[in-house]
Formats: structure tokens, sequence, C-alpha cells
């Protein structure tokens, strides 16, 4: 794959992705019942760089998780791209994350017995059109580490062939639930232009999780979460670099 | 503060309940053999001394020709005897009703008045026979239940060739007789030989033996040795044709039971060493896997006070809980399978009662093992715990070391699959996990492989007996040697189409030190019944001279082709002389020495003699041909091969099966518990990853691939190296049962080991699918949130 190839994605149009309408999910009944979403009004388009801030329980992870085909609501209406996902069943489900969306989390989730590269082959061998994974890595500069297993990585390293196992597959969705959470300021902000690059780069509808406010600034839009609603929306006119963020 | 521990104990315990059931049900596998095993030692064991006490059983017993009632007097005052026991035993033929051949078997005189010092008899059914009572017998109950005789019943009897109709007064048991089988024969043959008592005076007028007899027990008294006095009972009776005396070791009811008991001691010490010692690992397993889940817990524990010891014994509970399951399991297990071998052995054994007798040492032993086995799986796990600083153990577990796995590092890693890399260097992380799974499986797989080891075994003695070795239909024997002109006689029956004449005589053949008593089967030069077959199943030709014995005589003599062998004849003249070892024959049953009939006749200088002969008879006047042979005087003994065969092939296949099926209950326990406990351990230990991969965008078959991919693995050199196992397991048994009277070569059919392979696969299968669909509700979204 070349250059010129992954340059035919990037011209950007507003086309939405996601249309949620009073999205709601329960988890519990009676007296234990918790309401994680409790009516959730979103439209996400393509190419957009999307914050999610909020206290813990606010509902982030649960929206994060529903709208990556992780769990389904109990009501409302949730499409991706006019796909009903409130009513995929668990095939369709796998084949939607296989082929549409990149997942990052807090702790990495690397398969501890695979290489680097390896880590990332995993989902270059299963995706509809991959990039090469030496190219993803490379795009995360590990090109150096490619034999490496996770334990033999630090955890800046291990997040970024998280990010290039992610993106390997040009999902047209990054999901990124606290991807900085378990480090260091430094590797944080190398973790978060990686993240950034590949949103540019591939032009993917990219959402983060973060408790953090400085990353708001990053950001297309921002959205503010409590008690399982957006509470208030904030466009920001520029996106600041990420390696301009300090918290 | 301890009992909320306690109340932590249960609530693990109900979360893992399915692998604490799995441990302690492989634990309870080797308890159930071990208390089994042992259980019926002792029932054997204390059933035979009780027998042979209550019933006086002899010591010493020796056949002897016609011999004047006044030399037991004589044999009284050797030193070293304590009682002496005459009787009267001779060969009979009998016709019972509703078997179509005339059946054979021992008869033995009882005292006229009152009980046989000693060998008495244990009265089962009917009635002892009334004083002075005449035309009526006693039947042992082996060979009256396998023809349903009742007291009452009339059977006809030739007696010294008259034909006499007898009562059944009862049915009895004999201590010399507790396995009833014709002489040499490896398993019984209840239909169609059993042994008989009737009155002393009544069978001595039969026979010409008034005031003689032929067969003395006799037992010694405390602190004699037996040998000197077999040794001055020999020399005294050798005039009567004493045919060497022999001790409770030579004899063969006794020998059987004996070596019952040798096998079981064998069983109850190697097989559940093995079980328990998979047991143990899985125990370390389950436990190591339960201490990382808890680190934090313990870590907790411990910054509120609790002491190192209080956490060891809190851990340790959990493996006791296992022990008291695994004991409980194996206890009741046990109990089953003895019963079930118990009412095996009464195919065998007669004993007038053979309860199953609980070894309660075997219980203590087992609980003991058990712990032991569970203690030393748990304490590194223990240890680990214990040792963890709650700073420490607060903090989550580093990510796991990983390498390329040595395969891959051959260069052939590119033709790997991610799953296959990923399972290959999990094994190779953890190589004991890895190496109790592959032995638990092997175990598995070779203890499958023993039974069906025997069946094929037995049957092929059985094949090369009947169908290589001896090829007639049936044989009779004479009750006394007669003129070959009988042979014509015998040529008239109806339906024989060949008729083979035979003569042997009981001889004692030495080499060096050692001697061995039998019979030399005197046969035509190339007989076309009784064949004599080397190594190379080819039939041998009888020299005009020499003799030719069964490899396992030479064996047992250390004599080899070429050296001269010196031949004792017991009776008749008693000639010796030395006859040289001209050639080896190959037979699986007792001891064996052929010679040409001929020469038989010139050592033994009574002219052209037979002592029987061999018939191949037209099947459709079979019947015909049975029932003049049951009008025939002087007949001794008939054997018919096909219902030999028949009766072999009811009492092994019924024994057999039985092992067959415990053996096949065991394996699958101890396969499906296994392959279940490491598929459960894996899915603790890598449901994150697998979490993972399920969200990438794994299909819920494909990471059930991934898990899969390591069971079957391990399944594919477990199998095979089970099969090597149980070969060694066969050939070990064979090896240590193996006796002159009783032996089964090593056959080895791929249907068996086709039988293993495939019973141990769908059992793995089985329980892998049990696992996988835990794979179902593996939670995504907790999986993923934090390690651990």
């Amino acid at each position: 794959m070349t250059r010129d190839a992954l340059e035919i994605r990037l011209p950007r149009s507003t086309q939405t992705l996601f249309r949620a309408r009073g999205l709601t999910k329960v988890y519990g009944m009676g007296e234990t019942e918790v309401r994680a979403l409790a009516g959730v009004d979103l439209d996400l388009a393509e190419g957009e760089l999307v914050v999610l801030l909020g206290p813990s329980g606010s509902g982030k992870t649960t929206l994060l998780n529903n709208l990556g085909g992780l769990d389904v609501p109990t009501s409302g209406e949730l499409s991706y791209r006019g796909m009903d996902l409130t009513s995929a069943d668990e095939a369709q489900l796998t084949r939607y994350r296989r082929d549409s969306v990149g997942f990052i989390f807090q702790f990495y989730n690397l398969i501890p017995s695979l290489t680097a590269l390896e880590n990332v082959a995993l989902i270059t061998e299963i995706a509809r059109d991959p990039m090469p994974a030496e190219q993803a890595l490379e795009m995360m500069h590990l090109g150096g580490r490619l034999d490496h297993f996770p334990a033999q990585l630090s955890g800046g390293e291990q997040q970024r062939v998280a990010i290039a196992r992610a993106i390997a597959k040009r999902p047209e969705v990054l999901l990124c639930d606290e991807p900085t959470g378990a480090l260091d300021i430094r590797t944080g902000i190398v973790v978060l232009e990686a993240i950034e690059r590949a949103n540019r780069e591939l032009g993917t509808l990219t959402v983060l999780i973060t408790h953090n406010a400085a990353m708001a600034d990053m950001a297309d839009r921002v959205l503010y979460f409590s008690d399982g609603r957006v509470h208030r929306e904030h466009r920001n006119a520029s996106r600041a670099p990420a390696n301009s963020l300090n918290w | 503060m301890i009992s909320l521990l306690n109340r932590k104990l249960w609530r693990d315990l109900r979360r893992m309940k399915g692998q604490a059931i799995a441990v302690s049900l492989v634990m309870a596998c080797g308890l159930a053999m071990m208390i089994m095993a042992r259980s019926l030692i002792h029932s054997l064991k204390s059933t035979q001394l009780e027998y042979y006490e209550s019933n006086r059983f002899a010591d010493i017993f020796v056949q002897v020709r016609r011999t004047p009632n006044s030399m037991t007097t004589r044999v009284a005052q050797i030193p070293g005897v304590a009682v002496v026991q005459a009787s009267v035993s001779v060969q009979i033929t009998l016709d019972v009703p509703g078997l179509d051949e005339p059946a054979s078997g021992l008869m033995r005189s009882l005292p006229d008045q009152g009980m046989p010092e000693l060998n008495r008899l244990f009265l089962r059914e009917g009635r002892w026979l009334g004083p002075g009572a005449r035309g009526e017998v006693l039947v042992g109950e082996a060979f009256a239940n396998a023809n349903r005789l009742k007291p009452g019943d009339s059977i006809a009897i030739l007696l010294n060739g008259r034909r006499l109709n007898f009562r059944i007064a009862g049915i009895v048991l004999s201590p010399e007789f507790v396995f009833e089988s014709r002489p040499g024969s490896a398993l019984p043959d209840n239909r169609s030989y059993g042994i008989f008592w009737m009155p002393y005076s009544e069978l001595a007028a039969a026979f010409d033996m008034d005031g003689a007899f032929n067969f003395l027990a006799l037992t010694i008294s405390p602190g004699a040795v037996e040998r000197s006095v077999t040794a001055a009972l020999d020399r005294l009776l050798a005039p009567h044709g004493g045919r060497s005396s022999f001790g409770r070791s030579d004899h063969p009811s006794h020998v059987r039971v004996t070596d019952e008991i040798r096998v079981l001691q064998i069983l109850s010490i190697g097989f559940p060493l093995v079980f328990l010692s998979v047991a143990a690992f899985m125990t370390n397993a389950v436990l190591s896997r339960l201490v990382a889940l808890q680190r934090e817990q313990i870590a907790i524990l411990k910054a509120f006070g609790f002491s190192n010891s209080e956490i060891a014994s809190h851990y340790m509970k959990f493996a006791l809980v296992i022990v008291v399951g695994g004991t409980l399991f194996g206890g009741v297990g046990g109990v089953f399978l003895g019963r079930q071998l118990v009412g095996m052995y009464h195919m065998f054994f007669r004993f007038p009662e053979l309860a199953f007798r609980f070894d309660y040492s075997a219980l203590v032993l087992a609980i003991f093992v058990s712990t032991g086995a569970a203690i030393l799986g748990v304490f590194s796990a223990i240890r680990r715990a214990a040792n963890l600083p709650p700073a420490e153990a607060m903090r989550p577990e580093p990510p796991a070391n990983y390498r390329p796995a040595f395969v891959e590092r051959t260069g052939i890693g590119h033709l790997l699959s991610h799953s296959f890399r990923i399972a290959i260097r999990n094994l190779e992380r953890k190589p004991m996990q890895a190496f109790f799974t592959v032995s638990g499986l092997a175990l598995a797989t070779g203890i499958l492989i023993v039974p069906n080891c025997f069946r094929d075994g037995v049957e092929h003695v059985l094949g090369f007996q009947w169908d290589v070795v001896q090829r007639q239909d049936m044989s009779i024997g004479l009750i006394e040697p007669d003129s070959l002109k009988a042979s014509y006689a015998l040529r008239q029956l109806p339906g024989a189409i060949s008729v083979e004449p035979f003569r042997n005589t009981m001889v004692r053949i030495h080499f060096g030190h050692t001697h061995r008593q039998l019979g030399i089967q005197g046969l035509p030069a190339n007989g076309r019944h009784s064949r004599v077959i080397d190594s190379n199943s080819h039939q041998v030709s009888l020299p005009a001279e020499g003799l030719i014995v069964s490899s396992k005589l030479a064996d047992v003599l250390g004599a080899r082709v070429g050296d001269a062998l010196v031949v004792e004849v017991l009776e008749g003249k008693r000639p010796i002389r030395t006859i040289p070892l001209v050639g080896l024959s190959e037979d699986f049953a007792g001891i064996a020495a052929y010679m040409d009939m001929q020469a038989v006749n010139r050592l033994l200088g009574e002219g052209d003699v037979i002592s029987g002969a061999s018939f191949s008879v037209n099947n459709a006047r079979r019947s015909e041909f049975l029932t003049a042979l049951k009008t025939l005087p002087r007949i001794g003994w008939v054997v018919v091969k096909e219902s030999l065969r028949a009766n072999f092939k009811q009492t092994t296949a019924a024994s057999i099966n039985l092992l067959q099926t415990l053996y096949l209950i065991l394996a699958t326990i101890v396969a499906f518990g296994v392959v279940y406990n490491n598929a459960r351990i894996s899915l603790a230990e890598r449901a994150r990853e697998l979490a993972t991969l399920r969200v990438i965008g794994f299909s819920r078959r494909e990471v059930g691939a991934v898990l899969v991919t390591e069971l079957v693995i391990l399944s594919l050199i477990a199998v095979p190296l089970g099969m090597l196992i149980g070969t060694g397991f066969a050939t070990f048994i064979l090896q240590a049962v193996n006796t002159e009277t009783v032996r089964l070569p090593l056959v080895l059919t791929a249907s068996n080991y086709a039988f293993a392979a495939l019973t141990v696969t769908i059992a793995s299968t089985l329980s892998a699918l049990v696992v996988l669909r835990l794979l179902n509700h593996l939670n995504l979204v907790g999986a993923l949130k934090a390690p651990e």
C-alpha cells in the first residue's frame, strides 16, 4: 500500500456515520436498576475527532460500547451508515467490528504471546482491506520493535502497537477508551499524537473518552456527559495539536 | 473473623465448583482403584484363610496307584505329619440331562461315616449323603449351577465302565476346588467338567479299591518343613506309584487364587499412583489460578492483619475440601467397583461366602495419600500467596513473558498460523501444566489398552490352541491304557471321520537341579489332529527318538536343544531314561512335552498301548456320535472342542466386558476431567485475551479455535504416548501374571489402539465443547475493563 492509495480516502465529507435518538441503556432490574444511558441524541460524522468528557459512571463507556457493537441499547435508535445496530445479530455485529471499528483500550489488551508485528498481523489477515502490518507499525514509529513481545515493550509502546492494530484495517471508526489513562504525560502525548495522526491521515471518525479536560482542545467537538446524557456540547474553532497539550 | 473467611471459602468453591468436582473425580478414580484393589485383596485373603481353616484344607497332596489303607498308618508316622486323609479319586464321565456331549469330572470318596478329617465340604444346598445310602452323590456347585442341577435330580455316571443312575443329595463346595476346573485348564469349563463325591464303600467297590486308596491329603504339624515331609512321603509311596507329592504352592486351585491376589496388588499400587499425581497437579493448577485471581484480596487480608499461616490455612482448606470430595467419591466408587468385581470372582472362585469386605486401612491410606497429593499440589501456590508483600499484591501482575516457541526457532515459524503460535508459545511457557494434561490424557488412553489387550490375547490363544494345534473335534481319555486294538473299536463309532490314538504318561523331567512333573504326550509323528507347532507356526514332525518340549518348559528347566534330559516315568515300571531335547514347541497354556507315540511305548516297555484318542466327526452325525460315546465303557474323560470354546468365550467375555466397562468409566472421567480443568484454567487466565479477540472482530468460532488448538496439540502428543504407556502397562501386567499354567501372549491390534484413541478423543472433545459454551457467555465489556 502506497502513500497515494492512502490519500484517496482523505477528502472529507460530512456524511453522518452514527445516528442515535433517545438511546437508553438500563442495567439490572428493580431496585438495582442503573440507567447508564438515559436518552442520548447524537450524530457523528466521518472524519470527526470527538472527545467525550465526564465523571465516572456518566455513561461515556456505555455509549462507546454501544457504538462499537459490544453491547446493545435497551431502547432508542442507533444506526451506523443506515444499518440498525439495535437489532443486529451476533454474526452481523462481529462482521461490523471486524470491518469497520478499531478499538483502543486503557490497558492496551495486546495478545501477550504474540509479537508486535503478529498482534497487528492478526487483524490484517482477517480484515477486508487492510494495510500491511509493518506499515501500520511504521506509522506508529515502531519499525524497530516489530519482533518484540508485549512484555518487552514499555506502556507507551504497547499502546502504540494497540493503535497500529486498530488502524491497520483502515476502520471508519476508531473508539478509544481512556487510551492514556495508564501512561505518564510524556508517553500520553506520544500516544495522542498517534491517534491524531490516524484520524488526520486516514480520515477515521475518532471517539475518545477521557477524564482529562485538557484533551478537549485536540477535538473537533467535545461532548460533556453526566447522568447518562449529553449535558453540553462544544465545538472547537480549531484543533490544538496533541503535542501542545499539557496536564 | 475466621468464620467469614470460611464463608469466602464456600463462595469461592461454589464459583469454581466445576473445576473442584473435576479434580475430585480424577482423585476419586485413583482412590477408587486403590480401595477396590485393596478391599478385594482383603476379601479374597481373609475369605480364603477362614475357609481353609474352618474346612481344614490340607497342606500336602499326593496321587498314588491302588495302595492298601494300612499304609496311612506309616504315612502318619513320618516326622512332621499331623493328620492324614486317604480317599479314592477317579476320573469319570457322565451323562447330564440337557448336555449333548458326555461331561467328565473327578469323583472323590467320602468316609462312609462322619466327616473327612481334611478338605471338609461345605453344604450349599440339599443334604449330606445318608449313612449307608447308595446311589447318591454330592455335586460341586460350579458344575451344578452351570448345568442347572438341583438336589433330587438324577444324573447318569459311568463308573469303571458301568452306567449307573445317581440322585443328587446335595450341592457342595470344597476348599480343594475353589477354582473348579479341568486339570491344566486356564479357564473354568464348568458345563462339561465337574467334581463329585460319593461314599467310599460304593466308589471303592466300583473301582476294585476295597481296603485301599489312591489319593492322600495331609497336614503338617506346626514347625515341620514341608519339603522334608514331601521327600519322605515320596520315598515311602514310590513303590505304589506315588507321583510326587506337592504342597499348596503347587495346588492348582490355590495357585489361581494366589495369582489373582498378586495381580490385585500390582493394580493397587501402579494405577492409583499415576491418577493421584495427575490429581495433585490439577489441585495445584486450580489453586494457583485462584491465588493469582485473588492477589488483591490476599493483599487486603494481609493489610488488615491476617497472618501468613491464617492465609495459608484458608487456601489449604480449599484443597482439603477437594480431598474430602475425592475421598468420598473414591470410597463409594471403590466399593461399587469392588462389588462388581466380587460378582465376577463368583464365576471363577467358589467360596462358601465371598462377600466384599471393605478394607478400612485402605480408606485411611486413601485419605492419607490424597491429602498428601493435595498438599503437594497446593504447596507452591500457597507459599506464593503467603509470601506476597501486601503492597506488591495490590498491583496487577506484569504481563507474562513469552518468546518464540522451539518449533518456530527451527525456522518453520512463518508457516504457522497465529492461533497455532499462540498455542505453542503458551504451552512452552507453562510446561508443567502441559505435562500433566498430557499425562492425564495419556493415562486415560493407556488404561483402555489393557483390557482389550487381554481380550485379544485370550482370543489369540484360543484360536491358536483350537484352530492351529488341536484340529480334532473331540478327544477322549481311557480310564486305563488299553491296547492299540481299542482304537479300531473307536473307529467304528457312528460319524467318526478319522481317529488318531495317543499315549500320554506322567513323568518327571530333570535337567540340572531343576525338575518338572508333567504328562508326555505321545502322538503320531505327523498327526493331523493334535499337532506340535514351532515358533514359526509350522508343524513339527515328531522324530523317532527324542523329546520336544514347550519353550516355556525349556526356559523353566534352563535347557537348550541338544541337551540331554532325564525322564523319570511315574507309572508302570517307572523307568528312568536320558532322552535328548530335539526341538521346541510353541504353546500358551501350561508346560508340555511331546514324543512320537511309539517312542513313548518303547520308553514304557508295555507294548503298543493307547491312553486315548482324538476324533474328527461328521457334523451331521454329531449327536449320534455323542450318544454312542455316552454308552462306551472305560472312558475317563471327554473334551468337545466346540462346547469348550463356547464356554470359554462366555466366561472370558463376561469378565473382560466388566473390566472394559470399569476402565472405560475411569478413562472417560480422567480424560473429561483433565481437559475440562485445563480448558477452564485457560479460559480464566486468558479471558481478557479472548475477549479482546472477540472485540477486534474475531468470531466465536475463531476465538474457540485459539482456545482449542492448545488442547488439540496436547491430545496429539498424549494419545500416541498413551498407546505406548498402555502397551507398557499390558506388557508389565502380562509378565507379572505369566505363570507356568497360564500365560497370555501380548497381542496388540489396531482396533484396540483405535478404540482407546477414539474414546479419549470423544471424551476430550465433549469436555472442550462444555467449556466452549462458556466462551459464549464471555463478558466482552467486563473482561476489557481492567487486567484481572
